[in-house]
């Protein structure tokens, strides 16, 4: 199986609208089930009144989230290429704030409020009346505040990354704390709510009772338990190495990644490895790589890089990239990989790769599209190509890129200067 | 009909309504790639309608630029315009089902409908600003950005939970 299925091109945009309309009936469906067209049900839980919020957003959280989990560790699905919101830590506390905000003064947030207004409810409507508003009013001053939104960047980062602690591990601490949570909420609404537990659909009161909601409970946890156990559930992670395989690897080339297959993870969007360009500042500001990160050789501590991610190198050859990948490896670093050829190999293959003779029309015109996609071009055959190619190289783009759906390449992508629509909430 | 019938029926429990959201969430992952969203699709439509009416303005603008893709199709054609036109048709679905469909003014006994649906406005354009500042909303971040363990989303969904308990105490005659 390989899902996500739109990202490996299984079908195309048009698909994707019935698709996302399906989807929608689905959530706006539990949603209306849950009581969440209610406002004074949702508003209930800012008074331990009722904690239906928590329950049902944690319920949700962590079924989705042990179920991805499982499929990605038994390889059904590659996690990488499932879309992370970038971190901008500063914005998302002062949103979240501002959210929460309106939350209790509303009674809603915005998916809610969808289920609201079409149930009949007419401060439902207008609450969509007010957020559309406060849309218009936040554009008209979008200009002023655009520079702090943007702030405290971090890129497209985990928690298990952001703390270096297996993924698995997080996914049952989460769990467990969701389990926790559900049990200190009934008794909250015992106490504030004056309402008993109802025995079939609670978690505590009469203990040794397997009820339903009891079995998917321990489901959730057992699964989780799995989870902790299991490692990383990216794909083609290995966890042992010793001085024999590194010597095999380095001798078979699976320590180094090419440029082409860099260019097309970056296009995909992949978010499980981390770029690091060698090069001193000067030639990194001049140009590079969507999504690298300046690590210059000389700057490269064991500390600076979490042991367990992907880590891909990049110098201007290759040379430095081979001694930093030493380096690292010998510092007992699991997944590092350097960019074959280094920048000249992106340059020449990527940015402004040559049109060979003898190659199929479908290949070429794949080829003409990733030059594209970095802000370079297709070179004719023959042509001869500068070696000062600097005053041709693209300008330097954001750090963080943004992620693209992969259209299986039958479509031209937009070049990362170009405006493309936001894929996030 | 008789009026037995038109009774609303009960709520589900919130852990299987809660499981079934994770579901449909879980299938989006694994379909698209990508989880839930709400706000966005506001946005676009927004964008879209400042556009028709204001359409230089609305270009210049990098806010809504952001939303208005690249020319060569609506904007509209958007998964998140799709996936919210879904939740609207979902929950009258589910709504009608349980006999939950009746047009009125949800408020706690202590506070006029006046000031309810003022309330409602204020609400949501709070909530659209914050939800435009921090890249979502409780779908896009909290639920989506939760199951995929996503930093920012954990800071955003604490910081939802602790700015309506810190003005909970103040707006308590609107709801209880």
């Amino acid at each position: 199986m390989n899902a996500p299925f739109f990202k490996f091109g299984l079908f195309g945009d048009e698909a994707s609208f019935i698709i996302a309309f399906v989807i929608g009936i689905g959530f706006g469906f539990f949603l209306e089930r849950a009581g969440f067209g209610s406002g004074r049900k949702l508003a209930a839980q800012f008074y331990l009144r009722d904690l239906s919020v928590l329950k049902v957003m944690f319920t949700a959280i962590i079924t989705a989230m042990t179920g991805l989990y499982m499929l990605s560790r038994f390889g059904m699905v590659d996690l990488s290429l499932v879309y992370l919101v970038p971190t901008f830590l500063v914005p998302q506390i002062v949103g979240g704030l501002l959210l929460g905000f309106g939350f209790v003064i509303g009674g809603y947030c915005p998916g809610t409020s969808c289920v609201s207004a079409v149930t009949g409810r007419i401060d439902g409507m207008v609450y969509v009346a007010g957020m559309i508003a406060g849309l218009v009013g936040f554009a008209e001053f979008y200009p002023y505040i655009q520079n702090l939104v943007t702030i405290t960047p971090m890129g497209q980062i985990t928690l298990p990354r952001l703390f270096n602690l297996p993924y698995g591990l997080l996914v049952f601490a989460v769990v467990l704390m969701a389990l926790g949570a559900f049990m200190a909420g009934e008794w909250a609404e015992k106490k504030f709510g004056g309402k008993e537990p109802d025995p079939k659909g609670s978690l505590i009161g009469r203990p040794w009772r397997l009820t339903s909601v009891r079995i998917l409970a321990l489901a959730l946890l057992a699964v989780g338990l799995v989870a902790a156990v299991s490692g990383a559930p990216y794909r083609g992670s290995r966890t042992t190495i010793d001085t024999k395989d590194l010597e095999l690897r380095a001798a078979k080339g699976a320590d180094s990644i090419q440029a082409t297959d860099l260019a097309n993870w970056i296009i995909q969007g992949r978010n499980d490895f981390k770029l690091v360009d060698l090069r001193a500042e000067k030639d990194f500001t001049a140009y590079h790589i969507p999504s690298a990160e300046n690590v210059p050789l000389a700057s490269l501590t064991p500390d600076l890089l979490a042991h367990n991610e992907k880590i891909i190198l990049c110098s201007d050859d290759g040379t430095q990239a081979a001694k930093a990948w030493f380096l690292l490896e010998a510092q007992g670093y699991r997944f590092v990989y350097s960019l074959d050829g280094g920048m000249r190999a992106w340059q020449d293959t990527v940015l402004f790769p040559k049109k060979a003779a003898g190659v199929d029309a479908a290949s070429s015109e794949k080829q003409a599209q990733m030059a594209k996609y970095f802000g370079g071009a297709q070179q004719a055959e023959g042509a001869a190509v500068s070696t000062t190619a600097a005053p041709l190289l693209p300008a330097p783009v954001a750090p963080v890129p943004q992620a693209t759906p992969v259209t299986t390449g039958a479509k031209p992508q937009a070049g990362p200067q170009a405006r493309k629509k936001k894929e996030g909430c | 009909m008789n009026t037995i019938e038109r009774t609303p029926k009960p709520y589900w429990n919130s852990y299987w309504a809660g499981f079934g959201l994770g579901l449909v969430l879980l299938a989006s992952f694994v379909i698209m790639g990508r989880g839930l969203g709400a706000s966005g699709a506001f946005t676009t439509a927004v964008a879209t309608a400042a556009h028709a009416v204001a359409p230089a303005h609305t270009e210049n603008n990098a806010f809504y630029a952001e939303y208005l893709g690249d020319g060569t199709h609506s904007p509209l054609k958007d998964w998140l315009v799709f996936e919210v036109l879904g939740v609207f048709v979902g929950g009258f679905v589910s709504g009608a089902l349980a006999n939950r469909l009746k047009f009125f003014v949800e408020k706690g006994p202590r506070i006029t409908t006046g000031r309810r649906l003022l309330f409602a406005f204020v609400g949501g354009g709070l909530m659209a600003i914050g939800a435009k500042i921090a890249l979502g909303c409780t779908s896009g971040q909290a639920l989506t950005g939760g199951a995929l363990l996503n930093v920012g989303s954990w800071a955003f969904m604490w910081c939802v939970f602790g700015g309506a308990y810190a003005l909970a105490y103040f707006f308590r005659k609107q709801w209880i």
